[in-house]
């Protein structure tokens, strides 16, 4: 009988792991499928005729790196989304605090006025942010990209984080205030590092959102001092090369790799971030 | 070393009230339980005396001076409260360093102060620890270590051992007495558990509905409970609280009679007796009911009986055992029987 229970539990075993490893080839699947185009030449990619053994080339490698300015783009990237998610944090941790802890009229419409600003298409305030920042002087800048990065998120980063301060038993502030904590010490010392998975989680949601945003870093960047991945990948869908298939899936791939090993170390965290909203208001 | 004076203290939410006129005197080095159950103003009443919560009216007075405008910090009190509230990011050490270094206290001294507050509690080796690396006990005592290491003026302690087990609850009682009349700190502990006020408690302050219900010493308010509901919430099994009528010195209700009442008039009342006033088969007996439950404790067998409608409670000898629904006399404890208003619930003999 045991025999017979151990044999069983041992076949569903096998049986989960079979059907979880196909779940993720199939997820992984275009992934996979973008890194064999971008490492296959150009001509191969647009044959009709299926082909069982590609070429391997590094032809788009070269050519992004030779005829582009990847390293810009890169480096405009990283420093636009680094730029907004430390703006976007600094402003939503104290926002969430005064949201989560203090009681005052009209504290839940505002939070809701916050969150509200995500629901609007952005297509609407496009042109008007265009003006502002052109007046501002701002345009082809990575400092506008860092504003309007933050402005997106910061709604979603400041919801996150006054989720995770909601968690926070009221016991640990009314102790710290009792050992003679001021409220910025207790917010300092107390409950920025009691909630730091969540600060961590909405840093990481802003940057995947800032990551992909496209809409308005193409309408404030013209040139490739304020282009970024997302942007340059549109560029190699135009002009007389016509759209070069192994640049764009190369570049998709480039972008695509360190957000993944980011996301995958903090997945814990990130499911609840993600969740957010859904069991607590 | 501190005096406090609650003085008319109330406190509204709206028109919600939380606690309602209470006034108390609590000496220097006093122990002072806080007792009622959930929702009495008890924590509401101690939060205020912190710091945390503002009075609606009224006035908190430390050593005579009033407290109601100073801020938690400036209060020189410490709370040690029902989760622990430890610090999760800092180690045990840095729990208990925390008050000092708020306080500005010179770097070696704090050192040396946690060493001595860690020993005090029996952490000595725990000092590099998480809070989440240690037991329910030791997380207390940790609480307790932060609280004691700078010697406030007063102790606050919120239901502290609520979160333990029955046989550390007991060991963590009889530190904190003992940790209490070591320091000689003016302490307010709130609770709800009995035991822990009648065991602690110089005096103890029953409350409910917001409202003080009787302030004693832990005698005083188990032998002379002022209403029926400190008569009912003290003592386990409570006081047997039984509606009658005293009629021409006699108290009569369905299967009881007691002659030679102290109560004047013809007038329905409440008697308390109390289980262990209670005596089955000995002398005259004045309450005669039929077996309906039989509870061996160990140390005793707890009866219940069927008089009318009404569940009276008798503690019998430890080898009492008894068939269901046989007829049982029991006879009470003359001395210790109490008389209530019916419809004030107040003491009236």
């Amino acid at each position: 009988m045991a025999e017979v229970r151990r044999r069983r539990k041992r076949e569903s075993r096998v049986l989960r792991y079979v059907v979880l490893g196909g779940w993720a080839l199939f997820c992984l699947a275009p992934v996979l499928w973008f890194l064999s185009i971008g490492l296959r030449p150009r001509t191969e990619i647009i044959t009709p005729q299926p082909i069982y053994l590609p070429t391997f080339s590094l032809d788009a490698w070269r050519m992004i790196w030779s005829d582009w300015p990847m390293g810009a783009y890169l480096r405009n990237s990283v420093l636009a989304i680094a730029g907004s998610v430390v703006i976007s944090v600094s402003l939503a941790i104290p926002a969430a605090y005064s949201l989560s802890r203090y009681r005052y009229r009209f504290r839940e419409d505002i939070g809701f006025y916050i969150l509200s600003t995500r629901m609007m298409a952005p297509a609407i305030v496009a042109i008007p942010i265009f003006f502002l920042f052109r007046n501002m002087g701002l345009l082809d800048t990575i400092w506008a990209l860092m504003l309007i990065y933050a402005a997106i998120n910061l709604s979603l980063v400041t919801w996150i984080i006054r989720s995770y301060m909601l968690d926070i038993p009221p016991e640990l502030e009314d102790a710290a205030r009792t050992d003679g904590a001021s409220d910025l010490r207790i917010l300092w010392e107390i409950i920025i590092p009691a909630c730091l998975p969540g600060i961590i989680t909405a840093a990481v949601i802003a940057a995947i959102f800032a990551i992909n945003e496209f809409l308005f870093t193409l309408l404030i960047a013209s040139t490739s001092s304020a282009y970024t991945m997302s942007v340059a990948l549109a560029n190699f869908t135009g002009g007389s090369d016509g759209v070069i298939y192994n640049a764009i899936a190369l570049v998709a791939f480039i972008a695509f790799v360190p957000v993944f090993l980011v996301v995958v170390a903090i997945q814990k965290h990130l499911s609840r971030g993600l969740t957010m909203g859904a069991v607590k208001g | 070393m501190a005096r406090i004076e609650l003085s008319g203290i109330q406190k509204k939410w709206g028109a919600v009230w939380g606690v309602r006129d209470v006034n108390i005197d609590i000496a220097d080095q006093e122990f002072v339980v806080f007792l009622g159950p959930s929702g009495c103003g008890k924590t509401t009443t101690m939060r205020m005396i912190a710091g945390l919560e503002e009075p609606s009216e009224g006035e908190i007075r430390m050593d005579g001076e009033v407290m109601n405008e100073v801020e938690p910090r400036d209060r020189d009190v410490a709370m040690v409260f029902q989760g622990y509230a430890l610090y999760p990011n800092m180690t045990i050490y840095e729990n208990i360093r925390f008050p000092l270094r708020m306080r500005g206290v010179p770097r070696a001294e704090q050192d040396r102060l946690v060493r001595r507050a860690a020993e005090l509690v029996e952490l000595g080796g725990y000092l590099d620890r998480k809070p989440a690396a240690l037991s329910g006990g030791q997380r207390q005592r940790a609480a307790l270590g932060r609280a004691i290491v700078r010697q406030p003026q007063v102790f606050l302690m919120d239901e502290p051992l609520s979160n333990l087990d029955a046989q550390l609850r007991q060991a963590m009682r009889v530190q904190i007495k003992h940790l209490q009349r070591q320091l000689k700190i003016t302490t307010v502990y709130v609770t709800h558990d009995q035991i822990e006020a009648m065991t602690l408690a110089d005096r103890i302050v029953v409350m409910q509905g917001g409202m003080i219900q009787q302030i004693g010493t832990p005698d005083q308010i188990y032998s002379d409970p002022a209403n029926t509901f400190v008569a009912g919430f003290i003592g386990a099994p409570p006081m047997n609280l039984i509606e009658g009528a005293v009629s021409g010195g006699v108290f009569r209700a369905s299967g009881i009679e007691v002659g030679g009442v102290a109560v004047s008039g013809d007038r329905p009342v409440t008697l308390g007796v109390r289980p262990e006033d209670c005596h089955v088969g000995q002398g005259e007996p004045h309450l005669r009911g039929a077996v309906y439950g039989v509870e061996p404790t160990g140390e005793a067998t707890y009866l219940t009986l069927k008089a009318g409608e009404k569940l009276i409670e008798v503690k019998a000898m430890r080898a009492y055992r008894a068939a269901l629904g046989i007829t049982e006399a029991v006879a009470f404890d003359r001395a210790r029987l109490y008389f209530f208003d019916v419809e004030t619930g107040q003491r009236i003999g």
